[in-house]
């Protein structure tokens, strides 16, 4: 015990650079971090919004191409272009967008003339129903699942967790979409197969349509996060000191796991899942695709289609954000939850 | 002391400010379930093996030893002697990997294969343990009031509110500084020595009869390491609890401890009352550490890593005497297990040749010689009277267990 024991683990150390930004100086250190944070936010918009630009550049084709089809006449699609304001140089469209967009407007699809604070207004609410469902209920499973596999490692329940966590985690999620599709819609009936019913049409066929495409999204995650909870609360149980500490001070097992080693393992998950939120959000361009849903990821594939680049900056603009806040919500939790950060001292 | 300290303390609020009456501290004084001059602690024969890869790993290997109630014992031995894994099975502390035989009896209750329920709550009431690295043993995330009241409550009836009071009159009593603000901070808030205080005061909220300190004072610097151990030979007197103290520091042994028990890979090799031990050694390998130790330049937490050989490999045990390999003195007798034997009164010791034998290469007695000259170890009051228990004369435990 004391071989592996005497092994530094040093938690800590990993939230370093955390915890020093996190200083207790002047007025409220989370305010402190909302606002650096936010400032922070500044170039990486402008980096990505830049880098899209220019990538939608290279793409042959524009919009007022794709608008009039291929027998439009040359003549034609330069009055287009001149119309929607194509012919002028690429910095000059980019810098007039950005003009707007740092006022709050974002402008208007270059395809269908709609705004896109309107077109954000149905889409987000759609892909954002899917993520929280996703997470919520991926989390809620791997939660109780990884407690019962730490509390006997090698034991039934850890055993089975990891055959389904390391089957679920080697199935792309399009393919499980369609697995969950043939089994669920078609083979079943359960559920539809595709579509998207909006919750004011009922909260129940609201969720019908959400389910299959949560679990595509959600399944994975939860597979990821017992593995990682799991792996990391027995770390903690079969390293730790304090752990020993509380057992010798008679603390029952499950309590030592939940009270003592879940609550140490709680900031890696919370990392890890705020992380995922990122690239998770990405990951619903495909399966929106795949169950028809008019979500954020689908208004991307089609303005690309389209070279609607309005549309476009406007969707990534919304994919960075989030992975901005992402990132500052997991440093606001921690520096609420982990007394090390709270305190400012390393 | 606080109003609170009236909810709890049986009505006893004379109890002044500062040194704490150790019958408030809790429930009445518990009678021993002992006879008096039982010992406190049987162990017999612990053998622990562990089995890693497919090697075997005997980390404990019949290790006996007796232990007197409120006395301050010290086990000492190189790394990897099993002083800990020894101690972590007694309180049921090991992974379950480790295969653990033998006998332990506290209170003439055995504890080697007592139901976890039973063990659980001895763990931290009757028996308690201070481990090495206070920086690691304390959780993280926990308020250290509320890992102390979590003690508490384990083992007393106590409400919150009375929790509470006892966790910070705990912390008064391990002298924590300001010990009712402390009780609102976090470990990483505290120093070293406070936080080993923090340790100690978790220990004791079960009220031991036995606390055994894993190094407890390895990780301190030598200042904080006196008071420390200071603190734990007064809880120890004033709470009349028995004592553990494993440590690498044969200096520290000597000026705390009233007997000593050295450990050889796994197993007892000498036992004895610490004047008679340092003033008599016999034992090859005591010796061997004693003269591994200079005297004065000697760092103070350094390993006794100057003994010639290497320690034996735990899984390849050499047939006999453990020690044969490294030591001067071995014959071909020494292929035969040597029985730890009560040699003079109250010494035990496992050789077939001891130091002053006259056989093999003997060095020769040591009395008096090294660091830990007997008239300066007399000066310690610790070392003055060894435990009061009188033992009858060749009692001995054989590395088997069977009677010789
Ligand atoms: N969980 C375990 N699995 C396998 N071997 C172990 C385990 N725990 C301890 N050991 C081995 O048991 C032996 C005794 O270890 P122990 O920790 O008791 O030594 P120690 O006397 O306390 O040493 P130190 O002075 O370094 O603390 C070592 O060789 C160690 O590697
Ligand atoms: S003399 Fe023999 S029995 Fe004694 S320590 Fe040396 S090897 Fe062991
Ligand atoms: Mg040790």
């Amino acid at each position: 015990m004391t071989a592996t024991a005497t092994t530094p683990r040093v938690p800590a150390d990993s939230r370093g650079p955390r915890a020093s930004r996190v200083g207790r100086v002047t007025g409220s250190p989370v305010l402190r971090l909302v606002v650096k944070r936010l400032l922070m936010a500044i170039p990486i918009m402008l980096g990505v919004t830049v880098l899209t630009f220019w990538v939608l550049s290279l793409i042959p084709g524009n919009a007022a191409q794709q608008l009039l089809g291929p027998e439009a006449t040359p003549e034609d699609i330069a009055l287009l272009e001149q119309q929607l304001g194509l012919d002028k140089p690429g910095v000059v469209r980019y810098l007039e967008w950005l003009q707007g967009a740092v006022t709050g407007d974002l402008g208007q699809s270059i395809v269908s003339r709609q705004p896109v604070s309107e077109i954000l207004s149905q889409r987000l609410p759609v892909t954002g129903e899917i993520v929280l469902l996703a997470f919520v209920v991926s989390l809620v499973l791997a939660i109780p699942v990884a407690l019962l596999a730490a509390h006997k490692p090698d034991g039934v329940m850890d055993r089975i967790s990891m055959v389904v966590s390391t089957l679920g985690l080697s199935v792309a999620n399009y393919v499980l979409a369609l697995l969950l599709v043939l089994v669920f819609a078609v083979t079943l009936g359960w559920l539809p197969a595709i579509g998207f019913v909006p919750l004011e049409d009922g909260l129940w066929p609201n969720l019908r349509s959400m389910i299959l495409p949560s679990a595509a999204i959600g399944l994975p995650l939860f597979c990821f996060y017992t593995r990682f909870l799991r792996g990391d609360l027995v770390d903690q149980m079969q390293q730790e000191e304090y752990v020993t500490t509380a057992r010798a001070k008679g603390v029952g097992s499950w309590s030592v796991l939940i009270k003592h080693a879940f609550r140490n393992s709680s900031f890696g998950l919370i990392t890890i899942v705020g992380l995922n939120l990122g690239a998770l959000i990405g990951g619903t361009v495909i399966i929106e695709q795949i169950f028809a849903l008019p979500g954020i990821g689908q208004m991307l594939l089609q303005a690309i289609n389209t070279r609607d680049f309005v549309v476009v900056q406007a969707a990534v603009v919304i994919f960075a954000l989030v992975a901005v806040l992402a990132n500052l919500i997991v440093d606001l939790l921690y520096a609420v939850l982990d007394p090390r950060i709270r305190y400012g001292s390393s | 002391m606080s109003k609170r300290t009236a909810t709890y303390a049986s009505g006893d609020s004379g109890v002044s400010e500062g040194v704490i009456d150790p019958v408030s501290l809790g429930k009445p004084s518990r009678a021993s379930a002992a006879q008096p001059g039982e010992p406190l602690l049987v162990v017999e024969d612990l053998r622990v093996q562990f089995t890693r890869g497919g090697r075997k790993i005997n980390a404990v290997n019949g290790l006996s030893y007796e232990l007197t109630p409120g006395s301050m014992m010290a086990i000492i031995g190189e790394s990897g002697s099993g002083k800990s894994v020894s101690s972590r099975a007694l309180m049921g502390l090991l992974p379950p990997t480790a295969k653990i035989t033998g006998s332990v009896r506290f209170e003439g209750r055995e504890l080697i294969g007592m139901p976890e329920r039973d063990m659980r709550a001895l763990r931290g009431g009757d028996i308690a343990m201070v481990f090495q690295d206070p920086a690691r043993s304390l959780n993280p995330t926990m308020k250290i009031g509320a890992q102390i009241t979590e003690a508490v409550k384990l083992h007393s009836d106590l409400d919150k509110k009375g929790a509470h009071a006892r966790a910070v009159e705990l912390l008064k009593l391990v002298r924590l500084p300001a010990a009712e603000r402390r009780f609102h901070e976090y470990p990483h808030q505290l120093s070293g020595g406070m936080r080993q205080r923090v340790m100690i005061a978790i220990a004791l909220a079960g009220e031991p009869r036995l606390l055994i300190a894993d190094e407890a004072t390895t990780a301190l610097d030598v200042t904080t390491q006196a008071q420390i151990m200071e603190l734990l030979v007064e809880l120890q007197q004033r709470l009349g609890m028995a004592v553990i103290m494993i440590s690498h520091d044969l200096g520290l042994a000597a000026s705390y401890a009233q007997d000593v028990v050295v450990m050889y890979a796994g197993r007892a090799v000498e036992h004895a009352p610490t004047g008679t031990l340092f003033a008599n050694v016999r034992m090859p390998y005591t010796h061997a550490l004693l003269g591994a130790i200079p005297a004065l330049d000697r760092e103070p937490h350094s390993l006794f890593e100057v003994t010639p050989g290497q320690p034996p490999d735990l899984s390849a045990l050499p047939k006999g005497c453990p020690f044969r390999p490294r030591c001067p003195n071995a014959t071909d007798k020494c292929l035969d297990d040597p029985p730890l034997t009560e040699h003079e009164p109250e010494h035990w010791w496992a050789c077939w040749h001891p130091v002053g034998s006259g056989l093999g290469n003997d060095p020769g007695p040591r009395a008096g010689t090294g660091p830990l000259d007997p008239a300066v170890a007399a000066d310690d009051p610790g070392l003055a009277d060894g435990p009061d228990e009188a033992a009858g004369p060749g009692r001995h435990h054989t590395p088997n267990g069977e009677q010789r």
